[in-house]
């Protein structure tokens, strides 16, 4: 809540990351913990790379057309039936790249955690398949990498600020508990 | 970590916008792609019909002569590959390419295997299975139609034929058609949307950048410029007036320079107000104590006077 106007900025300065909860624990514990955070979160701050690693392999693969995957047995296809229409998976494929980048605005705006990028993989790798089971990938191929490549992109991004702000919060609170230790 | 607001906010925007309408331009490329192709086949399968009841009649009366005019009239026209008539054993009857005459068909090519795939050929097939896509010998891209040429009731009725009514298909038609009309309407629409693709981007990630810049960055950077103003001391410099939250803002750090202003007043009124009071305190003496210890004293008196505050 904010406090009465003084004209002359007597209130105590809260600016800057809160303390930690337990002012009371042992100083070298915390930073300790502090720097197995900043560890941790730098290690997630590299994920999105890898995520576009990842997805940049299945791209190749989907552009030879998964000719290094042994094909469907008959009865298989058999289970699972015709292929979709391909205008239906384009549809699809709009309306997930769509909300995946709004939801990532969204979460860049309310600065909450970054995360999903190997689920974003896993169904790229889906549109790929869908997309060679109806006979379209050549037509269609580029749509799906340039989904891919922009949700990652974004993805990526948001994840390594989140990440860099985390840490630099956390190197602020070591330096802290370095001048009080 | 980008550190400039400018950066903050327009990248990400930049890059979901980008990235969106490039998805979308691929994917309305390809259903347009297809689209165009279907009408394409669709039109050939259209010449196609219209070359087999074109020679219906010369093939009723068995007129080799008007048949092979026929098919050497059609084949000099712009834009046809090909024209071939070959009978059910898939031998080669008529051909606009007369080294091709009595020779027989590959029926695993890509214009048969579609009938003849299983052990009984289909007797009928639609428009887009009896379509074909490919590079012929002069390497230009072709669609070719494959119409079925169907035994009717004036074939198998004739006297001077010997079709028997139980034969469905007599031979087939094969008509090939350049694609290069249809290359050039597609790389027309391909560059156009290209153009019309960079036009929006422009336009969007543009118009953001300049909004943002003078509603947001420009009175942003104003209000900084004054707080500067205000940390060296100047009081005079002002702050001009901004609509809406920024109007807010503006107002508090205003709010804010005008205390600090009266503040630095008071404090060298306050200053001058002790500085008098100690000369009318002070005793005068003949030797005047040196200034530096004088002026030690007058700097203690007004700490303490501070701290009393």
């Amino acid at each position: 809540m904010r406090g009465p106007r003084t004209g002359m900025g007597t209130e105590p300065h809260t600016a800057g990351p809160a303390e930690p909860p337990f002012n009371n624990a042992d100083p070298e514990a915390l930073r300790f913990a502090s720097l197995e955070k900043i560890r941790r979160l730098r290690k997630t701050a590299n994920r999105g790379l890898w995520a576009m690693a990842l997805f940049l392999a299945v791209s190749i693969g989907a552009l030879d057309g998964f000719s290094f995957l042994p094909s469907l047995p008959e009865p298989v296809k058999n289970l699972l039936g015709g292929s979709p229409p391909t205008i239906m998976i384009s549809g699809l494929l709009v309306l997930y790249s769509f909300s995946a980048l709004v939801l990532i605005l969204a979460r860049m705006i309310g600065d909450s955690s970054a995360h999903g990028n190997f689920y974003h993989v896993a169904y790229l790798a889906f549109f790929y398949g869908f997309y060679h089971l109806a006979g379209s990938l050549a037509d269609n191929f580029w749509a799906v990498f340039a989904s891919g490549v922009t949700i990652l992109t974004l993805e990526g991004y948001h994840l390594w600020t989140w990440c860099s702000k985390r840490v630099k919060e956390e190197l602020e609170a070591v330096e802290r508990l370095e001048r009080k230790g | 970590m980008i550190r400039s607001l400018a950066g903050k906010a327009i990248i990400p925007v930049t890059v979901a916008v980008t990235g969106f309408v490039i998805i979308c331009c691929i994917l309305l490329y390809s259903v347009m792609k297809v689209d165009m192709t279907a009408d394409a086949v669709r039109q050939a399968t259209v010449l196609a019909g219209t070359v087999v009841k074109s020679t219906r009649y010369a093939m009723l009366k068995s007129d080799d002569e008007n048949l092979r005019d026929i098919i050497a009239n059609i084949s000099i026209q712009q834009g046809v590959e090909h024209v071939r008539i070959f009978n059910k054993k898939g031998l080669i009857e008529f051909s606009s390419d007369p080294g091709e005459i009595k020779h027989f068909v590959d029926k695993k090519t890509a214009g048969c295997i579609g009938c003849h795939s299983g052990p009984v050929p289909a007797a009928r097939l639609g428009e887009m299975e009896q379509a074909r896509q490919f590079v012929n010998g002069k390497g230009r891209e072709v669609i070719a139609i494959t119409a079925p040429i169907y035994n009717e009731p004036d074939c198998f009725n004739a006297a001077c034929h010997f079709h028997p009514p139980g034969q469905k298909v007599l031979g087939t038609l094969d008509i090939g058609l350049s694609r290069e009309p249809l290359q050039q309407a597609l790389a027309t629409m391909r560059g156009r949307m290209m153009i019309f693709t960079a036009m929006i981007l422009i336009l969007t990630v543009g118009g953001v950048s300049a909004l943002l810049g003078r509603t947001i960055l420009e009175p942003l950077r104003m209000i900084k410029d004054y707080c500067d103003s205000l940390c060296r001391g100047d009081f005079k410099q002002g702050l001009p007036r901004f609509e809406g939250q920024l109007e807010e803002l503006a107002d508090s750090v205003r709010r804010v320079g005008t205390d600090l202003e009266k503040a630095g007043i008071a404090l060298r009124q306050a200053e001058e107000k002790l500085t008098l009071l100690e000369r009318q305190t002070e005793v005068p003496t003949p030797q005047a104590t040196p200034p530096d210890k004088a002026s030690k004293r007058a700097e203690d008196a007004r700490t303490e006077n501070r701290h009393g505050d």
